[in-house]
């Protein structure tokens, strides 16, 4: 919770950082909040399979509201529920709600709770004992089921039948260019009370070449900035934060058992020349030289200041033994090359591919890089023509359970999913993460930090632990 | 339906504690609490340990930290468990000879000590893991010339915006209800609670601000005036933009309905001047001459002589909540200041007088764990102010008194 000056760039402290300007005092009404964003946003709709939905969330968790809100400890407050209870299964959930209007002037009911759960999640069964009591009833235990419903894919939101989505959010959308940019009204209605700033504007796949020549942010309050963009203001005194390594840099072998992947010729790879590929990653020449000391080697798929377990899994270099794996596997049939995918718009991304071909090639494995458009859903995945991907996965919370159930759910293990959130204790937790790695499908590479750069106008802005923004009290300098 | 729970009334508790500006702790003490609560975590760890090994005679057990635990601490937590495990007769021996084996790991996540025993017997190997709160160590500052002393009276989860408390009642102005408290032989009892009624939500950063006279209330609140009586307990709420009293004197000044600071137009003994808008303000008896300061929505805080048709000086730099105090010390009156931080970096505040048309520090500035949200001049003579912090997160607020005392 201080001030950082880029001269002392450091790794967020535990909770959540600020940065504020020279004069900073009581909060101001008024201003307009720019914010550039690195990446494209085609729909705002929390449900939509988006290709960067950690930056969609951005701006949707100002228009649509969630049941509750994890506080800069990790702990779920209240936010459209005004309380909750579980029985001791963790099966049984019961939510009371707030008084709350949507943007359109109606008043929040169980009903739409209900409605906007069942397409989040359509295996619970809901219930409403009355207008403003929503009960869930869930097949597993869900553990932490308030920080699961934290999450922005279950934002509470009506949808009208021409498809426009209304939220009970402190902002209105006003204009929405898809891939472009989204410029957002406060809503003077707000049940929490009218947000400071008049307006927020989100600019998406920002050039700040300007910006960075003139070492000012104007006219930005804020900017996301990528690690390979971080020396661009590292020398000139600059405000950024920097969250804990969170995002996951991550390599996984694609499944052959779908038609669409048998169409695209992916193979099943023998196990060993996985492990073998495992062994032979660098992650910490990955970490320090490509990820510029901005990232952590993973060995896990959640990070070790999350959890305070990943050191139990191993992940060091060791290409002797990737060496004796690939020459067993050599001893019957020369192993295959491996074709790797990237997201091609992440220079990040590409620099670690290739680093990670030429550490393949020590241990004698031919592994071919190339960049894809698209990589991050598991829908544009499945019609991916390489046999293993490398993905960037954004932290969804500071909750380990839910953290892990959504890691799983994004790569489509779906029991995993369930275990994680009915896992009550670290070791259950531990042997979930455990098994999701044994079959060296998955191979964690680095955990990576998120930046921001903020202009010193800019009061309040909050970002967890994982890289969240949390802009509900954020309020601009010289704003009147 | 019980266990995982949460309501926005959630646990409040009255305590009254004497600071000055003597914190929690020394290091001394908070490093032999540490290690104290490490002991009885490492006892504990022995026995959840022992009841996963039952039958084995002898056991070699390694440590290893990987945690930002003290060493000292981490000692204290190593001879608990050796003495837990030798207590309950098994033999500790190096692992070749031992019938099991556990590696103990402090590890540690982003909020606590997490400590891991890897628990080898014949049967197989099973994990067991331990959460150890961290303790946090306090800050003790220096002193100056006058000495601020800090009362924490109250401390509630969710928002005090003002509060008046004499012997027998203690009142606190809420977002939604004024409660009214009774002294019950030491303890504070809730007597009542009065709901405040608003036609519109509250802007951010609400304010209030609460008068107590006998059994007469009035609570002022952005757009709303609230009147009543303690007893028999009654609160009428009605639109209103009537000015709120700023300090304890005579400085009266119309608040925006719709916002978090005073449109800057003056009432009572200044009706028809009006100051840039401000967020505090406060008068007094200067040297042959009246003062205002007035802490504006632009940074600045204005101080004006006599009259207030233009500032005699201008601030830069100070926060945006500030009162008057009449303490007795040097020229009488002091203000209090909050630094210019915002809700997420800690306040403090600090003493000023003003000497001609400077302002100079009186005492040490007093570091608080929060943002300071409300001063206001309280006492029968202006000689104390009561103060409001709002704890990091949010969750937490604390109502507080702050009085000076001459130096030395």
């Amino acid at each position: 919770m201080r001030r950082l000056r880029f001269r002392s760039l450091a790794v967020s402290s535990l909770a959540l950082v600020a940065v504020a300007a020279q004069a900073g005092s009581r909060p101001r009404y008024g201003g307009v909040a720019r914010i550039a964003l690195q990446h494209k946003v085609m729909s705002l709709d929390p449900l939509a399979d988006e290709e960067y939905p950690a930056t969609r969330d951005r701006i949707s968790s100002l228009l649509f509201e969630t049941l509750a809100v994890l506080d800069s400890r990790g702990v779920a407050r209240p936010r459209l529920a005004s309380w909750w209870s579980a029985d001791a299964t963790k099966r049984r959930w019961q939510f009371r709600l707030r008084l709350a209007n949507f943007q359109d002037g109606t008043a929040l009911t169980a009903s739409d709770v209900i409605a906007s759960l069942s397409k989040a999640n359509g295996a619970w069964k809901y219930s409403a004992a009355d207008r403003e009591t929503v009960t869930i009833e869930s097949p597993v235990p869900v553990v932490h089921m308030p920080e699961l419903l934290a999450l922005e894919k279950f934002a509470i939101l009506k949808r009208s039948q021409d498809g426009t989505l209304i939220g009970t959010g402190p902002y209105k959308l006003g204009e929405w260019q898809p891939g472009d940019h989204a410029s957002l009204s406060a809503n003077d209605d707000y049940w929490g009370g009218r947000a400071f700033p008049d307006a927020v504007e989100f600019q998406m796949n920002a050039s700040l070449k300007e910006q960075f020549l003139a070492r000012q942010l104007d006219p930005f309050a804020a900017a996301e900035l990528s690690i390979d963009q971080l020396h661009m203001v590292e020398q000139s005194n600059q405000s950024v934060l920097l969250s804990q390594p969170s995002d996951l840099l991550v390599l996984v072998f694609l499944q052959p058992d779908s038609s669409s992947a048998a169409r695209a010729g992916r193979r099943n790879l023998d196990p060993a020349l996985r492990q073998a590929l495992s062994l032979a990653v660098n992650r910490t020449a990955i970490s320090n030289a490509i990820l510029q000391r901005k990232a952590r080697p993973a060995s896990a798929l959640l990070p070790q200041w999350l959890t305070g377990f990943e050191f139990l899994i191993p992940g060091g270099t060791d290409l002797e033994r990737a060496r004796q794996l690939r020459n067993s596997i050599a001893a019957q049939a020369m192993p295959p090359p491996i074709t790797l995918a990237y997201d091609f718009s992440d220079p990040v991304a590409k620099s670690t591919a290739e680093r990670i071909a030429v550490d393949a090639r020590e241990a004698g494995i031919t592994l071919q890089p190339y960049g894809e458009s698209h990589v991050n859903t598991r829908g544009a995945r499945a019609s991916v023509n390489a046999d293993v991907v490398l993905l960037r996965l954004p932290l969804a919370s500071v909750e380990p359970t839910v953290a892990l159930a959504q890691r799983a759910e994004v790569l489509g293990l779906f029991p995993e999913s369930s275990a994680a959130l009915a896992a009550a204790r670290p070791e259950d937790l531990f042997e979930v993460e455990r098994r999701m790695l044994a079959d060296f499908r998955i191979i964690p590479v680095a955990h990576l930090s998120q930046a921001v750069w903020l202009s010193y106008a800019v009061h309040n802005w909050i970002q967890d632990a994982a890289g969240g923004w949390n802009l509900d009290q954020l309020w601009l300098e010289g704003a009147h | 339906m019980k266990n995982a729970s949460c309501t926005p009334d959630m646990l409040k508790t009255a305590f009254t504690q004497f600071l000055g500006i003597i914190l929690v702790l020394s290091p001394s003490l908070w490093g032999q609490q540490r290690d104290a609560n490490a002991t009885t975590a490492g006892t504990e760890f022995a026995q959840e340990i022992l009841s996963r090994v039952s039958g084995l005679p002898s056991l070699a057990v390694t440590f290893q930290n990987l945690s930002s635990m003290p060493p000292e601490m981490q000692e204290s937590a190593q001879n608990a468990v050796f003495t837990g495990l030798k207590n309950a007769g098994i033999r500790l021996l190096p692992a070749e000879t031992a019938a099991g084996e556990i590696q103990i790991a402090f590890s540690e996540d982003w909020k606590e000590y997490l400590w891991i025993a890897n628990i080898k017997s014949p049967s197989g190997a099973r994990m067991l893991t331990k959460k150890v709160a961290r303790l946090q160590p306090s800050t003790v500052p220096s002193t100056q010339v006058l000495v601020l002393h800090k009362a924490v009276l109250w401390q509630q989860d969710g928002p005090i915006l003002d509060f008046y408390r004499e012997a027998q009642n203690m009142v606190l102005l809420e977002p939604d209800q004024i409660s009214v408290y009774a002294n019950d032989g030491g303890q504070w009892r809730l007597r009542q609670t009065l709901a405040i009624t608003h036609p519109r939500p509250w802007p951010r950063d609400l304010r209030g601000r609460l008068l107590v006279n006998g059994l007469q209330i009035n609570a002022f609140m952005p757009g709303t005036m609230c009147s009543g009586s303690l007893a028999p307990p009654a609160l009428d709420c009605r639109a209103s933009d009537d000015p709120w009293l700023v300090d304890q004197g005579t400085l009266t000044a119309f608040f925006s309905a719709t916002r978090n600071f005073f449109t800057g137009v003056l009432a009572g003994q200044n009706a028809g001047a009006s100051v840039p808008p401000f967020f505090s303000g406060a008068t007094w008896p200067g040297p042959g001459q009246k003062q205002w300061l007035f802490a504006g929505t632009d940074g600045r805080a204005r101080l004006f002589e006599n009259d207030l048709a233009q500032p005699a000086a201008l601030f830069n730099g100070w926060g945006s909540t500030l009162a008057v105090i009449h303490s007795g010390c040097g020229p009488g009156w002091q203000l209090l200041v909050s630094a210019p931080r915002d809700a997420i970096r800690a306040d403090t505040i600090q003493a000023v007088e003003i000497a001609g048309h400077e302002a100079l520090p009186a005492s040490s500035a007093i570091d608080f764990s929060g943002t300071v949200t409300a001063l206001w001049t309280s006492g029968k003579n202006a000689d104390v102010v009561n103060g409001i912090m709002q704890s990091p997160g949010k969750e937490r607020y604390e109502a507080f008194t702050l009085s000076v005392t001459c130096g030395q």
